[in-house]
């Protein structure tokens, strides 16, 4: 179920120049100089410059030191270790199923097979199309929702295998209707 | 001071110590593998638990998180602490590989020790181990992740106590990660110490990989000849190799570590290009053939001359027993004073610098730690003395301030204030470093002479840039309880030195401690310093060689080349000589040119005496017999059945006993303790500082403060000081080393640049140069304006960099 | 049914906006706390109100407090803990959704009584709505001039800010959420120095939870009599918000008063057990505690009922099993979550619980072989030696399986795995 992991030093394909906003780095760069210490807006930065890329990649963790006034590695040494911060690229929307003791009484394992049968793909893997990423998650909170699950970390529950399947159709028709925005 | 109990034994210990330490004290080892005494305790590994009997806590606890207390009754061999080790062993155990065969620490891995002490032996669990990928982290250490057991020594070691940041901890849980964000050499100039802290094999010593085991290798106790710090070392050796230097604990000099440069700086020993037979007009002759030679030769030039026909050049990475010969050949034969550098603006401010240092102001390098202010003039300690450096960084941890004042752009590890001044300044900026000391300071007293010099100071001394920011800090001194006071012996001139004394003797007053500390330009400076002619300068030795008055030089273990700037004089002047004899374990440019050559063995056949920086006595023991190693005679094949009498390679004697041959004949070694004698006033034992004379306030000479730079004020100034690699004479031979030594650049001021039309990056081919020589352009503001900084690189044509730069000088 | 404190104005699909709050009292303890108060009786109110943590610990909250030195530095920091990460729990979540203005009221008048002048929220991202909710809701009161500086031109100055978190478990221990704040790897840090001493950036730091926050603006209007007169029991004082899930009819987190027995708020609040099955057990307080099994039915849910029957009432997340759930594989469901979750830092954490999550593993697929039960007990039993409370509270479940589930897990040895499944 597990991936190998150390698997963050595995590259795929990095993006050459990293388009960020001036905008966004602009208003990062003023949250930064607003506070006493900048390192408290780590996770900030590295959830903004992830919101804007789809994950963390290298050129953005790069970005976010230099914001930061931080190494590289200390960046990584955050970045490798929150759940919600991605190193490696995934698809435009993140299901992390909950897998903790409530969601799993309440049928967790069928959701994952579900979701592993409609998207063809099995926990850390993302569709072809680029679209979707299969994760697991500890208990998210929503147990009087079980099962639920979070895509994109916003929260769906409680899910049968119809409603699953309700909730891939209207990402997918949202993607082929704005196809390349993010989030 | 509270007293315990351990094992049933009574220790009293300072308040705050942990029991593990207290535990230390009785000579009981508890098991650790987080805990390091220069890290500090985080208890994260849960291997150092023991049983509390008795006392404010009951129960087992981790002996590295309690603090020692009144009446504690601890038993380290309490049935559940040790069943609780036994079972953090296995924990440990999980996913190591059990490469033991394969792995460069077994033998001497803590890991090891562990898991057979603790009785650890079958691996119960059945699930599947975890591996992660390796990184390759440059020349210096392999990185074998899966062995991890995760004490995060590293990276403790790596960021809080080294300062540098591209080594930590990533991922969670099992899975946390040891090394870098990409795989890569490592930055810090220390990393090599990863070998020595990691418990079990993820850092190994790569250039040593594969070469034995621990109990393989010869060892012995020995000193870093590679800066002045002298750095306790424990060199490893195997089949007449020496293959790996480990830093060994001196409490007073280097604690726990020692830098990268130290470590691997080993390998001019064994290069193949290493001079092992003696020449005689460049072709091989027998030891017993050149020897003859050499006195014979030499008697009839002194016949012919005179005494002072013949000349001795010793240096600076010598022992102190080749020193000292040399200086009885001089009392003896009455030959010319010996001169130990060719770098005579150096040995003018070693010189200077000596003679302020006395009994009560010398400084050891652990001091410095516990400094609360720290001011360095002219001093680079990455370049120059690395572990400076380190101390300086646990100083600052510790809240100290750090202050440099150098022409050069001075970086260290830890935070620190830089003031840019040029070199000729520096003289007037510790001038005003005192002025701001005395002058609004109620808290120093003059007597009325005193009130004259200072009066006088104050209307000599010019006014520089940075002036006021230099009198503030002087003020803030007065303040400092424990301030330390460093000054370098390149960069600065020899007024600097005895104007830091002064400051420092002003300081004094008012504060709890204080000292001085001045690294030197070579391992045995201070040797050199204290037994030969201190004052014997090149200049006039070079202008006796050309005028005809020297006949014959001898010349010891000094590349005359690398040290004098210009070669070409120095190149003329020897071709003048009837007879050049060198003495030397390593090939240079003046080997090549030498009528009689003589090989000398290296520290590791030789051992021999140094004096460190602060005069500190050392000794560095004989770890191999010399030779050939036989994986190079046996050309990576079966060792070679060539039978013979002597070892392959083997005529190499210690340099002083060719020198006691000119003199007395003497086959043993001399002891050098009678010969320190006689240089100073008193014995001195191993370990121990030289005596230094005793404690004087004289002000120094201050004619030349308010002198002013000589030239125009906005003249250029070419500053070459040592880098931490490729500067240091015998270390520049370790091609470990040489890939981690920068591309040769000059670092100017971005105004500077802009008067020459340089940019960054930009490269200039030095014309006439040999070999070619190219310089890449580095832009620096915080190096003062007007200083053309380069690195004193060996090997490089530094009469053609000079002849370029004097160019520039000009226009 | 129950009285309802927090939960008094709680509304099936919107906040209590900030509006009505004033309308119902809000802000007034704040304003007369501000009047003029003097901090250490607001400090003795909440300790006489016995208010204790409910953040899982269940330390004194008055307590805590009066460990801020008077003469302490400034500045001084007021944490809420957000990261609501015990499995199983979301009574915050629900709180903030509800009325979220009572706990910006509640840490307005604990940063008073220790003159903090910092505020900030760690919530966890998977609550980012919360999130939301309270930057707006904060932004309200701070034009109302209930935030701010010089708050009613006293000389009290407070200011709030949402901190996001990365998403970790061990971020919600005390010393773990200080090092995220600062932007370290959350390591737990031991104590001394406590945070109340040394805390954020060095500096001396109050930690609360939510629902411990927002409990404060309540007591402070109606005194201390009142919220010890909620419980039901005598040790006990005040209510409670319970998030009870799993195999009941009706989950959801329901505030209860302290001392209602387990039966009662299975039957009253939550409609009874699902499809009418019995019950077999459940989790009291989280993941972090222990097993109870169908002779504590009726047990009376507070923090001392449960001290007595060696488990600890918790977050009060009370996840309720029926006779169709093997425990042991539940077992192995929470021992996932703790070695999934462990930072890393200790050993015995760090490698323990992957350890009994294959044990476990082992057992409820038949490979359980040698003395497995030995072998759990001894490795639970040196997990109390790891560096915080995480391990501690990880190997309650376990433990509990083995001392209230002995039966089961003695039939999964027997039979070679799971009697359930064979069914």
């Amino acid at each position: 179920m597990l991936r190998p992991r150390g698997a963050f030093f595995e590259r795929t394909i990095e993006p050459l120049e990293l388009h960020v906003s001036e905008a966004l780095i602009e208003k990062l760069k003023n949250e930064i100089a607003a506070v006493e210490h900048p390192r408290e807006l780590a996770v900030d930065v590295m959830m903004a410059l992830q919101d804007h890329h789809g994950y963390l990649s290298d050129a953005a963790r790069d970005q976010a030191a230099e914001l930061l006034g931080m190494s590289a590695l200390e960046v990584d040494e955050l970045a490798t270790f929150y759940t919600f911060i991605f190193r490696e690229p995934v698809g435009r929307y993140v299901i992390h199923v909950c897998d903790s003791l409530i969601c799993w009484m309440a049928g967790e394992e069928n959701i994952v097979d579900h979701l592993r049968q409609q998207l063809q793909i099995d926990f850390g893997q993302t569709t072809a199309d680029g679209l979707f990423t299969l994760l697991p998650v500890c208990c998210i909170g929503y147990c009087d929702r079980a099962p639920a699950i979070l895509v994109n970390r916003r929260v769906h529950g409680p899910l049968t295998n119809s409603r699953l399947d309700e909730l891939l159709q209207k990402y997918r028709a949202e993607a082929a209707e704005k196809p390349g925005s993010n989030v | 001071m509270p007293t315990l109990t351990i094992d049933n034994r009574p220790v009293t210990v300072p308040d705050g110590t942990k029991v593990i330490t207290a535990a230390e004290q009785l000579g009981i080892m508890i098991p650790r593998f987080c805990y390091h005494p220069a890290l500090g305790s985080v208890g994260a590994c849960r291997v150092c638990a023991v049983g509390f009997k008795e006392g404010p806590i009951k129960g087992v606890e981790m002996s590295c998180m309690v603090d020692a207390q009144e009446g504690m009754v601890v038993a380290t061999d309490d049935p559940d602490a040790v069943d609780l080790r036994k079972h953090v062993i296995e924990l440990l155990m999980l996913h190591h590989p059990h490469d033991c065969p394969v792995c460069d620490e077994g033998g001497h891995c803590l890991l090891q020790d562990m898991t057979i002490s603790g009785g650890h032996g079958r691996r119960r669990y059945a699930g599947a181990k975890r591996t992660h990928l390796d990184q390759d982290l440059g020349p210096l250490v392999q990185h074998e992740m899966n062995r991890c057991i995760q004490c995060y020594r590293c990276s403790r070691f790596y960021q809080q106590f080294c300062g540098y940041r591209d080594l930590g901890v990533t991922g969670i849980g099992t899975r946390v990660y040891f090394g870098r964000s990409e795989p890569g050499t490592l930055e810090s100039p220390f990393s090599g110490n990863l070998t020595d802290i990691c418990p079990t094999g993820v850092y190994t010593d790569k250039p040593s990989r594969f070469y034995g085991r621990r109990w393989d290798y010869e060892r012995a106790p020995s000193v870093c000849i590679h800066c002045s710090l002298g750095c306790s070392l424990t060199v490893s050796a195997r089949y007449r190799k020496a293959v790996r230097h480990e830093a060994r604990f001196n409490a007073q000099v280097n604690g726990h570590f020692i830098c990268d440069r130290g470590r691997y700086a080993y390998a001019y020993a064994s290069q193949p290009e290493r001079p092992r037979d003696a020449l005689i007009a460049g072709r091989p002759a027998t030891l017993a053939q050149a020897a003859t030679q050499m006195s014979e030769r030499l008697a009839a030039i002194e016949k012919g001359t005179g005494p002072d026909g013949i000349a001795l050049m010793g240096s600076a990475r010598s022992s102190l027993e080749t020193q000292a010969l040399l200086a009885r050949l001089h009392s003896e034969k009455g030959w010319r004073t010996p001169c130990f550098s060719a770098d005579d603006a150096a040995t003018r401010v070693v010189s200077s610098a000596l003679n302020t240092l006395n009994a009560t102001n010398t400084i050891a390098l652990t001091e410095i730690e516990g400094a609360d202010t720290v001011l360095l003039v002219g001093a680079d300690p990455i370049g120059e003395a690395p572990m400076l450096a380190l101390a300086l960084r646990q100083a600052q941890r510790d809240g100290s301030r750090i202050i440099t004042v150098d022409p050069r752009p001075v970086t260290l590890p830890c935070a620190h204030d830089h003031i840019a001044v040029s070199g000729d300044d520096l003289a007037t900026a510790v001038a005003h470093l005192i002025i701001g000391a005395l002058e609004p300071s109620r808290e120093i007293a003059l007597d009325a002479d005193q009130q004259d010099r200072f009066k006088t100071l104050k209307q000599e001394t010019r006014d520089i840039p940075a002036a006021a920011e230099l009198r503030a800090i002087g003020h803030a001194l007065t303040t400092a309880w424990r301030p330390a006071f460093v000054c370098g012996t390149t960069v600065p001139d020899p007024d600097v030195p005895p104007l830091m004394g002064l400051l420092q003797a002003l300081v004094q007053t008012s504060c709890m401690w204080s000292g001085l500390f001045f690294p030197l330009p070579g391992a045995n400076t201070f040797g050199a310093h204290c037994l030969g002619g201190s004052d014997a300068l090149f200049e006039p030795l070079l202008a006796a060689v050309e005028a005809g008055q020297v006949k014959a030089l001898v010349v010891v273990e000094n590349d005359l080349f690398s040290e004098y700037p210009d070669q070409q004089r120095l190149a003329a002047a020897l071709e003048s000589l009837e007879l050049l004899v060198v003495m030397d374990c390593v090939p240079s440019a003046i080997t090549a040119r030498a009528d009689i050559f003589l090989p000398t063995q290296t520290i590791y056949e030789a051992g021999g005496h140094y004096l460190n920086n602060e005069g500190r006595l050392q000794v560095a023991t004989p770890v191999i017999a010399g030779g050939l190693s036989i994986m190079d005679t046996g050309g990576g094949n079966h060792p070679p059945r060539e039978f013979r009498e002597d070892i392959p390679g083997g005529t190499p004697r210690p340099a002083w006993q060719y020198v006691a041959g000119l003199a007395t004949g003497e086959t043993d070694p001399p002891d050098v303790k009678p010969l320190l004698d006689e240089a100073l006033t008193a014995g001195v034992a191993d370990g121990e500082r030289v005596s230094l004379p005793s404690a004087s306030r004289e002000w120094p000479s201050i004619e030349r403060i308010g002198a002013g730079p000589e030239g125009d004020a906005g003249g250029l100034t070419l500053i070459e000081s040592a880098a931490t690699f490729g500067s240091e004479p015998l270390a520049a031979f370790s091609t470990v080393l040489a890939e981690l030594t920068p591309l040769f650049g000059v670092t100017v001021h971005s105004e500077t640049a802009q008067r020459l039309g340089w940019r960054a990056g930009d490269r200039i081919v030095i014309p006439d140069s040999a070999p070619a020589l190219e310089v890449v352009v580095t832009l620096d503001d915080r190096a003062a304006p007007g200083v053309l900084l380069v690195p004193r690189r060996i090997g490089i044509d530094r009469t053609a960099l000079r002849r370029y730069m004097a160019h520039l000088l000009a226009e | 049914m129950y009285p309802q404190v927090l939960f008094q104005h709680r509304k099936p699909d919107r906040i209590n906006t900030f509006a009505e709050y004033r309308e119902q009292g809000g802000y007034s303890a704040l304003s007369d706390v501000i009047a003029g108060a003097d901090p250490a009786a607001v400090i003795a109110t909440i300790d006489d109100a016995q208010l204790l943590g409910r953040g899982g610990a269940g330390f004194p909250a008055g307590r805590k407090l009066m460990t801020v030195a008077q003469d302490a530095p400034h500045p001084r920091y007021l944490i809420c803990n957000a990261d609501e990460m015990e499995p199983g729990t979301f009574k915050d979540r629900v709180l903030l959704h509800a009325d979220p203005h009572l706990l910006i009221e509640g840490m307005a008048i604990v940063a008073y009584t220790v003159r903090a002048r910092h505020g900030i929220i760690f919530i966890r991202p998977e609550y980012e709505n919360a999130a939301r909710i309270l930057e707006r809701e904060i932004r309200l009161a701070r034009e109302a001039g209930f935030l701010g500086e010089k708050i009613h031109d006293s000389d009290f100055s407070f200011e709030i800010v949402v901190h996001r978190s990365g998403g970790r478990y061990i971020c919600g221990e005390v010393t773990a959420l200080i090092s995220a704040l600062e932007g370290c790897r959350p390591n737990p840090r031991k104590a001394p120095p406590y945070p109340t001493d040394k805390g954020l950036w060095q500096q001396p730091t109050v930690l609360n939870n939510v629902e411990t926050l927002a409990y404060v603006p309540l007591i402070v209007r109606h005194g201390a009599q009142w919220f010890r007169d909620l419980a039901l029991t005598e040790s006990a004082a005040g209510t409670k918000l319970f998030s009870i899930s799993g195999h009941v009819n009706k989950p959801g987190c329901y505030e209860v008063p302290l001392g209602v027995p387990l039966s009662e708020m299975i039957e009253n609040c939550c409609g009874g057990m699902r499809d009418g099955r019995p019950f077999k057990g459940c989790l009291p307080g989280g993941a972090s505690t222990g097993f109870l099994s169908a002779e504590h039915y009726h047990i009376p849910m507070d923090y001392e009922s449960l001290k007595a029957v060696g488990n600890r009432l918790g977050t009060g997340a009370v996840m309720v099993f029926d006779d169709t759930t093997c425990m042991v594989a539940a077992t192995l469901n929470l021992t996932n979550f703790f070695a999934r979750e462990s930072c890393g830092w200790c050993t015995p954490c760090r490698e323990g619980f992957p350890y009994l999550k294959d044990l476990l593993y082992r057992l409820e697929n038949g490979m359980a072989d040698g003395d497995w039960i030995g072998q759990v007990e001894t490795l639970c039993g040196h997990l109390y030696k790891a560096y915080c409370a995480f391990a501690p509270g990880g190997v309650a479940p376990i433990e509990s399986l083995l001392a209230n589930f002995g039966e089961e897990v003695q039939a999964h040895i027997d039979l070679g795995g799971c009697p359930m499944q064979r069914q």
